[in-house]
């Protein structure tokens, strides 16, 4: 029983990890903040549907051409910002809101209104040493999201790209006089968000359903779990996303779910409090006079 | 030294000039001229006034939020004050039988009250802490009223809130329950306040204390300004000012339920006004309600029933694109224009 | 007209071009002025999918009393308005319609926490409101408004429905679960004391808010206590996650039950052979249709999907009873002389009696229908099967198999 409600919890923190690992990426790197996130992935979700249940290509056949569309279209939107002036970080906050509604409207006209799932095929796993059953698509979440974030870890701290995407972060300007091409690594870090917001399209249509409607929910999850991850910290994604995934889960079967909402935002701001430049990044917090 | 200050490269902080406060008032003083003398000469059919009273009314709601704002803190989370100032007025005036005006005051202290709560426990937070922090207190009040509902009606909402009262000024009857003319004055009434605030914060001493606060915290405490004061006071202030709107707004619907008075929509829209208006004009905020709300609803709806938000979206992104200050920045640099070539030439 | 323009200034072109429509078209429009009904809908947002199926009834009964030549020689004009799901849109909205369009009723609506407001601006402004999917008690209570009417009712829903689990499901242990919407909220609560009335005993009761992606930790609880009819006051979108969790939790149900949500072509055509053995409500279904409207509604059928290439759903009939009921009484009004003003068409609408597929229309004092009963209907190898009241059942309530 326990055992199952931490396997499940694992598992939506993943998803909610998942979802977030391109925002942050992209935040993080450009300081870009993009409200049509998770209309981008409900996007990519589309594509996916149209792929698998229009032309027949099986689930994992979807990927590679998401992600591939998911990255040319985040070049796109690069381009776009680059026109947006200072100051950039509410710019871009309002001009993806706008294009957030955009998206909407026309995944609305394109794809219609009714709410569309892909199929969750294959049978679940039931071992016979423990009690639980961990469905097909719990697993792809949970190995996808330790893949996808220790991927994005390893690019950051081995590659020469890596470090200099962390040098982006961490000191745009010093970055610059050190050589490093600031705007090519924002498009760099466009195209890699892009690859993770193709990547988590599939996923949110088989683990939830699709509808134009329901990218909020989604740009939401990836807001607060970057927030809250501290900026630049890749492996607080994953931990942001799984303490998510399991204060709703338990919360939800201790006093039901309609306290979820309550008890994430009380941990979300006791930790804040004490961590306000991220849970990961320790002790440094600004004093202030 | 004017013409000096003018060839320098303008910085998204407003100019620094003397001339800032001329170059706000006129146009704020045309814009309320406008707003107030348009419904007697033009004698608009009631969807107008209802329209443009709405607008008049989210006008207020972000100039309330951008006092918060031009203290340096982005909230994401004034939703919380308009949601506590609805139901407080609501329940007033369910369970008490208040005069309007009276239960609307109560939510808009009960606003205020949460905003107390803001103060005390965010006061180390800045940036997006601090936004994510706003974002979170929502929920706190929005779940509890969703759950209690032996008090609150939980997800059913409270329903047949009393209409606004008519009032009986020395002879001249004001309806604001029924006629839409007295309640476009109100919502102006609302807006003038609220604007009057906004002014001060951008162009008195006070205003210089949020404006030095905004830029350099340590600088301006060390100048002796009262940081947390300055930041107190325009916090409350705006929560106050919110929590009041939502108590107007839960009277003139007539009803309202948790995801409506709590919801994100309300802490984003004062947020992307704001920005496509101007941060630092003082009728910025304004002239984004003035122009995207009756927009939308007036033209865009009609043009694109199911497309209507394309639309707006297009509007934002094309504005944003081409005036990045703001639309009322697009309008004031034609004054600066002709102040640079008058001080120059 | 070109020599005319030569010599004047382009402004003046203009203005003369402008001034030359506008005269045409009037002399165009006074020839057979058209009569305007006003509809709002979601058409954006979370209840897109059954706004929209309601402004397709709207238009199909509108575009069919065209091809039948209009009321009285005029042809209809539907103006079709988004209300956001938000009340002051709405209400926004229909005071457009009604004062900038001149529609001359309104008809349309899916939420009460809109339909509301409507109302009281169809009062206001004397127009009448025909609202297709109304359900809440508190719109037809206290003060009677002459000029708001629905075609649905609360009733006919909860008095199936708790019939049906009394006495066909006879549960062990029922549990509900609903959105935190003020109609599902109503639902759950008219179905407490209806059970508390029978003395069923409630397991339990939880609320959720809609966009909940995961009901897991809820549906660990249901096993454990050993529920056995679980009732879900959810949208669509909340079945398509909840029936998939049930299989993969393995939680043993004897019935579910999704009062909306469940009886649509779309919910079953997404989760294909995972719908069987689910159970919904629907007020009409090509196959459940009022006794001695087979053939009407055959042909709706028919030509509904000519027009839009899909099954009509029972929201969608809804729609199109709603407009059917306006169209009656413009005809009675036509018929009798009358201009098509406010008093008049609720005046036919207060005497309606129209037998339609979904339900025999006659209004009440209050403007609910007088006999407005929804059907139960169990999804058994993908057909949707009437399986209670018994006079309407085609098929025998059979309790969803045990997952092996």
């Amino acid at each position: 029983m326990w055992l199952q409600l931490l396997v499940n919890a694992f598992s939506l923190g993943s998803f909610y990890a998942l979802i977030a690992l391109g925002f942050a990426l992209i935040f993080g790197v450009t300081h870009a903040f993009n409200l049509a996130h998770g209309e981008l992935i409900i996007l990519s979700g589309y594509l996916a549907y149209s792929l698998n249940v229009g032309l027949g290509v099986p689930f994992w056949g979807v990927f590679p051409p998401c992600m591939l569309v998911l990255m040319a279209l985040m070049a796109a939107l690069h381009g776009l910002l680059r026109l947006v002036k200072e100051p950039f970080e509410l710019n871009s906050l309002v001009l993806t809101f706008g294009l957030a509604l955009v998206l909407q409207n026309l995944m609305l006209w394109g794809f219609g209104a009714d709410y569309k799932l892909l199929a969750a095929g294959g049978s679940a796993f039931n071992p016979s040493w423990l009690p639980v059953t961990v469905t097909r698509t719990q697993l792809v979440l949970i190995v996808l999201s330790l893949v996808g974030t220790a991927a994005v870890y390893l690019l950051l701290t081995r590659t020469y790209l890596g470090k200099a995407l962390r040098a982006t972060i961490q000191q745009r300007e010093a970055a610059r006089l050190a050589g490093i091409q600031v705007q090519r690594m924002s498009l760099a870090a466009f195209g890699m968000g892009g690859l993770l917001i193709g990547l988590a399209g599939p996923l949110f249509g088989r683990n939830a359903y699709l509808h134009p409607a329901g990218g909020t929910e989604a740009t939401l999850i990836a807001i607060i779990i970057t927030i809250f991850a501290g900026v630049g910290k890749i492996r607080g994604i994953l931990i942001g996303g799984w303490l998510l995934g399991l204060v709703e889960s338990f919360t939800a079967w201790l006093v039901g779910g309609s306290w979820r909402e309550l008890v994430s935002a009380v941990i979300l701001i006791v930790l804040l409090l004490k961590w306000p430049q991220g849970v990961l990044t320790g002790n440094r917090t600004r004093t202030l006079p | 030294m004017a013409a000096g200050r003018a060839d320098r490269k303008p910085n998204a902080n407003a100019a620094v000039s003397s001339g800032t406060r001329s170059i706000d008032l006129l146009p704020s003083a045309g814009v309320l001229l406008l707003l107030l003398g348009w419904p007697p000469v033009a004698a608009p059919a009631d969807i107008y006034l209802r329209v443009f009273g709405l607008a008049c009314f989210y006008g207020a709601l972000a100039l309330a939020w951008n006092l918060v704002a031009l203290t340096g803190l982005l909230s994401l989370g004034h939703a919380a004050f308009f949601g506590m100032g609805a139901y407080g007025a609501a329940l007033a005036d369910h369970y008490w039988q208040l005069p309007p005006f009276a239960a609307i005051g109560i939510g808009a202290i009960l606003g205020a009250a949460y905003g107390g709560l803001w103060m005390a426990t965010f006061r180390r937070l800045r940036g997006a802490a601090f936004a994510l922090a706003t974002l979170a207190s929502v929920e706190i009040p929005k779940v509890i009223i969703d759950n209690w509902d032996a008090f609150t009606f939980g997800s059913l909402g409270v329903v047949g809130i009393s209409r606004l009262p008519t009032l009986d000024l020395g002879g001249r009857v004001l309806d604001f329950g029924t006629s839409l003319t007295a309640q476009y004055y109100l919502l102006l009434l609302f807006l003038v306040v609220v604007g009057g605030f906004h002014f001060a914060a951008l162009h008195s001493r006070w205003g210089w204390a949020i404006r030095a606060v905004r830029e350099d915290e340590t600088a301006a405490a060390a100048l002796g300004v009262n940081v947390p004061a300055v930041r107190a006071q325009a916090l409350l202030l705006s929560a106050l000012l919110t929590a009041l709107g939502g108590g107007l707004y839960a009277h003139l619907m007539g009803l309202i339920e948790p995801p409506l008075v709590f919801s994100l929509h309300l802490s984003a829209l004062p947020l992307v006004l704001t920005i496509f208006g101007g941060r630092y004009r003082a009728f910025g905020p304004v002239l984004g309600a003035l122009v995207l709300y009756p927009a939308d609803q007036l033209l865009f709806h009609r043009w694109l029933p199911s497309g209507h938000a394309l639309l707006y979206g297009l509007v934002i992104v094309i504005a944003l694109l081409f005036c990045p200050r703001g639309i009322a920045a697009w309008l004031s640099w034609n004054r600066r224009s002709a102040w640079k070539s008058k001080t120059s030439g | 007209m070109a020599v005319a323009l030569r010599g004047l200034t382009p402004l003046k072109r203009i203005l003369w071009v402008l001034l030359w429509v506008a005269s045409a078209s009037g002399a165009v429009a006074a020839a057979a002025a058209p009569i305007r009904i006003g509809e709002i809908n979601p058409l954006t947002g979370r209840l897109a999918n059954h706004g929209i199926e309601i402004h397709e009834g709207i238009l199909y009964a509108v575009e069919e009393a065209n091809a039948a030549g209009g009321i009285g020689g005029r042809p209809l004009e539907l103006v079709s308005r988004d209300d956001q799901s938000l009340a002051e849109v709405a209400v926004n909205q229909a005071e457009d319609l009604i004062l900038r369009e001149h529609v001359v009723d309104l008809v349309g609506g899916y939420v009460d926490a809109m339909v509301g407001p409507i109302s009281q601006l169809a009062a206001r402004y004397r127009t009448p409101y025909v609202a297709s999917a109304s359900l809440q008690r508190a719109l037809t209570e206290g003060r009677p408004n002459p000029y708001f009417f629905r075609v649905s009712s609360l009733e006919g829903v909860t008095a199936p429905l708790s019939r049906f689990v009394l006495e066909v499901v006879q549960p062990g242990k029922v549990a509900i679960l609903h959105a935190a919407t003020p109609g599902a909220t109503e639902l759950s609560q008219e179905l407490r004391e209806r059970f508390d009335q029978a003395k069923l005993p409630l397991a339990m009761v939880e609320k959720f808010r809609p966009g909940t992606t995961d009901f897991s930790p809820f549906l660990l609880k249901v096993r454990e206590a050993g529920v056995d009819v679980l009732i879900v006051n959810g949208f669509l979108a909340d079945h398509l996650i909840l029936v998939r969790q049930l299989r993969e939790l393995r939680v043993p149900l004897k019935a579910y039950i999704g009062p909306w949500g469940v009886a649509y072509p779309s919910f079953t055509a997404e989760l294909g052979a995972a719908a069987d053995g689910l159970v919904g409500m629907c007020a009409w279904d090509p196959e459940i249709t009022l006794a001695g409207t087979e053939a009407e509604s055959q042909r709706l059928v028919e030509g509904f999907r000519r027009r839009f290439g899909k099954v009509p759903s029972t929201t969608s009939m809804h729609g199109y009873s709603s407009a059917r009921a306006l169209l009656a009484a413009l005809q009675q009004v036509a018929a009798s002389g009358r201009q098509p003003t406010g008093e008049a068409l609720s005046q036919a609408l207060r005497g309606l009696d129209l037998k339609l597929p979904m339900e025999r229309l006659q209004f009440d004092a209050a403007g609910d229908p007088l006999t407005y009963q929804q059907v139960m209907v169990q999804i058994q190898n993908g057909r949707m099967l009437a399986v209670y009241p018994r006079e309407r059942a085609a098929a025998e309530f059979k309790p969803m198999p045990p997952l092996d």
